[in-house]
């Protein structure tokens, strides 16, 4: 009996050994530049130096991360920041996909264009080009000002609300195109079958093109908020240390106060959080991956 | 565009309740997808738009459905001016081409759409849904997901759910081009059985000419979107107007044969390399002149061989040239001087054994009974794209 289980399970074992030698280069590629350091940097989070100066292994960066007020409230801060960036692009990017895939017609290549283009200049650039239109005497403010909208300069820099439109304006490519993606997707025949049942337009939205375009906000949304959780730039320029999240910290703890061991514990407490969201992700396209 | 503004509903009210196209006409840019068409399906028939891909039997479907709007023309469904109402308010039931069920939601979900749509109570709903699901014998199915259901199945919960909502008339897409052979002429007689039972009017889109004989009270046969022939299905089978119809219903040998003059009975042809023989007679209205030419159909059902030692000395003669045994039939090609294609004929086989097929090579004589000969009309020749 026990033989008889053996010999497919050791000959599928041989083939799967064979199977893995093409995948060899990849994988010490991943080994040296993925696991090795990413297993350093746990390690790094596990020791703390003790009086004599010998690493003493102790889980106190993380227990200080999850007590101590102040980094709690930089840990809720960076979730907040981010949900609320990834909220704004699906209220955003879904009609732009919406319009691009159901109206642009021929104009849809120059949409998916202008959507990319960004993409491909610097993050810095994009993110100073706002601290011009954004500045105290910049192209908003003299706008709103000289409309009469408005007294004085309102201070839009060094806020909460430039990192949120910073962020908003980096990230909505990444919205629109997994929502485009899946809405393109979509039969236009199952909205007719709808509308020809009775169905209003609104109505015909709301049943079956929605429901039907929850994987690609679904994906779109982990994107976003993935890389809003680790953006750092838009929070250090538009923010100006108004706005202090994890990726800052990290930056504060391991360039100015030099403490590597706690940048390492809130690396990881930010590598968690990906790993969730990854896996919440996967979850939800196996859900309904079947259905469509 | 040209704004035709409806003329007195009264000019164009129809006595027969199902459904009525009146000049309906449509374009796409500079394309004429349909040409000014006008047809009636009388109430509780089965009426198919039978053409091939881009003959405008589809935009003619959707123009009835309310997901195109005519350039002028009028639609009336039981009798009532629809032309410009939205699909909502259509009250129409559609069987899509790959059935178009929602993914995300259940067989019975799928089924009640239309009922919730129309807030018809929940108790109500329910037992609806249920009855239906039953006449389409899928009542342990309602849970599933379509996609865990077969081509078949699918197609069955389509039909449920277009139906349900009691409506005043039934749109078929291509519904069955997806299913296999047997599958596809099962469904055929459950359809039509099922139409019949309900009498709904129905209109059925289709580019299979047996699917629109089996299934059809009506053929509208279209092409580069006009009406060629509309009739019942014996009727343009059996007396195709013109080549095309004739070719695109079924097999036919279209032979162009010379006039020798009219007669009592209709016109006397003669056959292609035939100089001096007495020819044949067909029925036809129009006057020709003798010495043009005439296109005649056969159907090779129609085409009787003989040995030609057994055939009188006038028949025509010819020579067998390919034969295919094809379970039922045996298929014959027969070639002639003065033909460039060689005519086909079928031979039922009646007997169990000692039907023989006729050697390739032999010398035949050709004959066919009074009537089986049908005059085509000339093409009708197309207006320059309006």
């Amino acid at each position: 009996m026990s033989a008889v289980a053996a010999m497919p399970g050791r000959r599928s074992r041989r083939t799967l050994g064979a199977g893995l030698w093409p995948v060899l280069p990849a994988g010490i590629f991943l080994l040296l530049f993925f696991l090795l350091p990413l297993a350093e940097n746990g390690l790094q989070s596990l020791y703390l130096p003790d009086a004599a100066g010998k690493p003493v292994f102790s889980l106190d960066y993380y227990v200080r991360l999850f007590t101590d007020g102040y980094y709690l409230g930089v840990l809720f801060r960076t979730i907040w920041v981010s949900l609320l960036a990834t909220i704004i692009c699906i209220l955003i990017g879904y009609p732009v996909a919406y319009f691009m895939v159901r109206h642009a017609g021929r104009w849809n290549g120059v949409m998916i264009f202008l959507l990319v283009a960004p993409l491909l200049t610097s993050i810095i650039m994009r993110t100073f080009g706002w601290n011009v239109i954004l500045a105290r005497n910049g192209v908003l403010n003299s706008t709103l000002m000289s409309l009469g909208l408005i007294g004085r300069p309102l201070r839009l820099l060094q806020d909460p609300s430039a990192v949120i439109i910073g962020l908003v304006h980096v990230l909505v490519p990444f919205m629109v195109i997994s929502i485009a993606a899946v809405l393109k997707g979509i039969d236009r025949r199952l909205e007719e079958a709808a509308e020809l049942l009775g169905a209003s337009r609104w109505r015909t939205f709301r049943e079956i093109t929605l429901p039907l375009s929850l994987d690609g906000i679904a994906t779109g949304a982990i994107v976003v908020f993935m890389l809003a959780n680790g953006s750092f730039l838009t929070m250090l320029l538009l923010g100006g240390g108004s706005v202090v999240t994890l990726p800052l910290l990290i930056y504060q703890q391991f360039l100015l106060v030099q403490n590597l061991g706690f940048a390492a514990a809130m690396g990881n407490v930010l590598l968690v959080l990906a790993v969730i969201s990854l896996f919440l992700q996967l979850r939800l396209i196996r859900r309904d991956g079947g259905a469509s | 565009m040209t704004q035709t503004t409806p003329k007195a509903q009264s000019s164009v009210a129809s006595e027969v309740a199902g459904l009525r196209l009146h000049e309906v006409r449509k374009s796409f840019g500079s394309v004429a997808a349909l040409q000014p068409t006008s047809f009636d399906v009388p109430a509780g028939t089965l009426c198919s738009l039978l053409g091939p891909s881009g003959c405008g039997k589809t935009t003619t479907l959707r123009i009835v459905a309310g997901f195109e709007l005519p350039d002028a023309g009028q639609v009336l469904i039981r009798g009532e001016d629809r032309t410009y109402d939205p699909p909502q308010r259509r009250k129409l039931g559609m069987v899509f081409q790959n059935y178009s069920l929602f993914p995300h939601m259940t067989v019975a979900q799928n089924v009640a759409f239309g009922l919730r749509m129309a807030r018809v109570a929940r108790a109500e709903t329910e037992a609806r849904t249920r009855r239906m699901l039953d006449i389409v014998h899928l009542p342990q199915h309602a849970d599933r997901y379509p996609h865990q259901l077969s081509g078949g199945q699918q197609q069955r919960v389509a039909l449920a759910r277009s139906l349900v909502t009691e409506p005043s008339m039934l749109l078929l897409d291509e519904p069955l081009g997806a299913l296999d052979k047997n599958l596809r002429e099962q469904m055929q007689f459950e359809i039509r059985q099922l139409q019949r039972e309900i009498g709904i009017t129905t209109l059925l889109v289709t580019h299979d000419q047996e699917e629109a004989l089996t299934m059809s009270d009506m053929i509208v046969v279209m092409d580069r979107g006009r009406i060629l022939q509309a009739g019942s299905p014996t009727e343009v089978y059996e007396n195709p107007r013109t080549r095309f119809v004739s070719e695109f219903l079924g097999t036919s040998n279209i032979i162009a044969c010379t006039v020798i003059g009219a007669e009592a009975g209709g016109l006397r042809l003669r056959l292609p390399g035939d100089a001096t023989g007495p020819g044949f007679v067909v029925a036809d209205a129009r006057p020709r002149s003798a010495g043009g030419s005439a296109l005649v159909a056969i159907r090779p059902e129609h085409l009787r061989i003989v040995s030609a030692a057994q055939a009188p000395a006038e028949a025509p003669r010819a020579m067998v040239s390919g034969h295919v045994f094809r379970g039922a039939t045996h298929v014959f090609q027969i070639a002639r001087p003065g033909l460039d294609h060689p005519l086909v004929a079928y031979r039922q086989i009646t007997g169990p054994v000692g039907d023989t097929a006729i050697p390739v090579g032999t010398e035949v004589a050709l004959s066919w009974l009074p009537g089986a000969a049908r005059l085509l009309e000339d093409e009708p020749i197309l207006e320059a794209a309006a």
